[in-house]
């Protein structure tokens, strides 16, 4: 795909923009901006959804009465978070590469995104799970219920409701920190004004549509976030 | 296997100075930043907060990565020469200074009304009743989440590499370019990370439970 990229790249656009703001140069240019957008918009959505998942079952560690477990997990969400994203997938990137089996950019771009917003929503779920009162476990428990049983009947609903907003808040971060896969070479959005603003004088209109496109991305979240708070707060 | 690593953690370690230069110039000026612009939140008039809530709009949903492109791109174009170094520490600055003025607009806005009203029957002027009465109270509601966003900023430094300043990522890079040893490095970098964060975050909670009393 980069290499059809730089193709594109190279023959629309101007060596030097004769206005401030070129319009000509962005019609030319938003298939080349698209194309990397549905790149970003790919890559978001599965960071979220695995990092959802594994959160979730890291939480689940962090909560247990096990106490390997509890310090394993612990223990994961501390180096996750206090290590900055790019340099895990630099790690991933060419740490694979250089032993010989190499994961392509957008996997390892995946893998880092996802483990490192993995410790973050795992996190948020221990917050909200934790934020639920004993009473309400206790008053479960002497229905009877088993521990699962508890979790998933009372807590987990309760705490879902509660999560949504730091949740989203985590969405809007990871669609901006997709950004970052623009350095191990994956032809995202970020990396589409990168061989743009390398090729041509454009630099105002580029980085001006690179703005507008993520603010658009996330306002979407955020107002879908919205959306769906309300719906929920109504049902609680 | 390990040799490489330790044959270059010096030269690692002063790219993790580097990196500290950063960190600490990005975080006080980000911190000036924020409180400016919590405070014309709090007091500003209209257009003055309708522009405070645009710049923080853009800071929330434009990743840092654009902004420091821009910055390294875009200004040459309008005639302004920084230093990626200088150009670096300046965007990271702004771009926290919206995260670090939520922060210290939550703290200010949580305080209860009633010292407000109690400072004001006292006769103080803004500026005293700043100093005296809100400030006092205010930052250290703000610690825990002010030492998180350092936390971020310090993390968030590693990008500046992608421009070309050279700091702890960027001295990584060179030396698994150089040997290869991609898996080694790069760990021994997320550690000298880890070893600058966690110890920052040890000391928010140390001040988080050292500051909490009286509320």
């Amino acid at each position: 795909m980069a290499a059809r990229t730089r193709l594109r790249a190279a023959d629309a656009c101007p060596i030097e923009s004769p206005v401030f703001l070129d319009l000509n140069f962005v019609l030319r240019s938003l298939p080349l901006f698209l194309e990397g957008t549905i790149v970003t918009v790919e890559l978001s959505a599965l960071t979220i959804v695995i990092a959802m998942i594994w959160g979730l079952v890291v939480a689940f560690g962090r909560i247990s009465r096990h106490r390997a477990l509890n310090l394993v997990a612990s223990g994961y969400i501390e180096v996750v978070r206090n290590t900055p994203v790019l340099v895990q997938m630099y790690f991933i990137y060419f740490g694979f590469a250089m032993a010989g089996f190499g994961l392509s950019g957008f996997a390892s771009g995946l893998f880092a995104l996802s483990l490192q917003n993995g410790g973050y929503v795992a996190e948020i779920f221990r917050a909200g799970i934790v934020s639920i009162s004993t009473h309400q476990v206790e008053g479960a428990k002497a229905l009877g219920m088993t521990r699962w049983l508890v979790l998933r009947l009372v807590v987990l609903p309760q705490a879902f409701v509660r999560v949504i907003p730091p949740l989203g808040n985590q969405f809007i971060l990871i669609i901006k920190d997709t950004s970052l896969v623009s350095a191990i070479a994956v032809g995202d959005l970020m990396q589409a004004g990168k061989l743009l603003s390398e090729r041509t004088a454009a630099t105002y209109e580029i980085y001006l549509i690179l703005a507008l496109f993520y603010l658009t991305m996330t306002s979407i979240v955020a107002v879908m976030l919205r959306l769906f708070e309300a719906r929920f707060a109504i049902a609680h | 296997m390990l040799s490489q690593l330790l044959d270059n953690f010096p030269y690692l370690l002063s790219g993790a100075g580097k990196t500290v230069e950063i960190s600490a110039a990005s975080i006080v000026l980000s911190s000036v930043i924020g409180l400016f612009v919590a405070l014309l939140q709090v007091f500003g008039n209209v257009p003055v907060r309708t522009l405070i809530l645009v710049y923080l709009y853009v800071n929330r949903g434009v990743p840092l990565l654009v902004l420091l492109f821009a910055m390294y791109y875009v200004l040459p174009f309008a005639g302004i020469n920084v230093q990626p170094f200088l150009g670096g520490i300046l965007v990271i600055s702004i771009y926290f200074g919206a995260f670090m003025g939520e922060v210290f607009r939550a703290a200010i806005n949580s305080l209860p009304k009633g010292q407000w009203d109690a400072a004001r029957s006292l006769g103080m002027r803004r500026p005293l009743m700043l100093c005296l009465v809100i400030f006092p109270q205010a930052l250290r509601l703000a610690a825990p989440p002010f030492f998180n966003t350092c936390m971020v900023l310090i993390k968030s430094t590693s990008l500046v590499s992608i421009i070309g300043v050279w700091e702890l990522t960027m001295a990584g890079r060179e030396v698994v370019e150089r040997t290869t040893a991609a898996f080694q490095i790069f760990a021994g970098v997320g550690f000298i990370y880890f070893c600058i964060c966690y110890s920052l975050s040890r000391c928010g909670r140390y001040l988080e439970e050292r500051l909490r009393y009286g509320h």
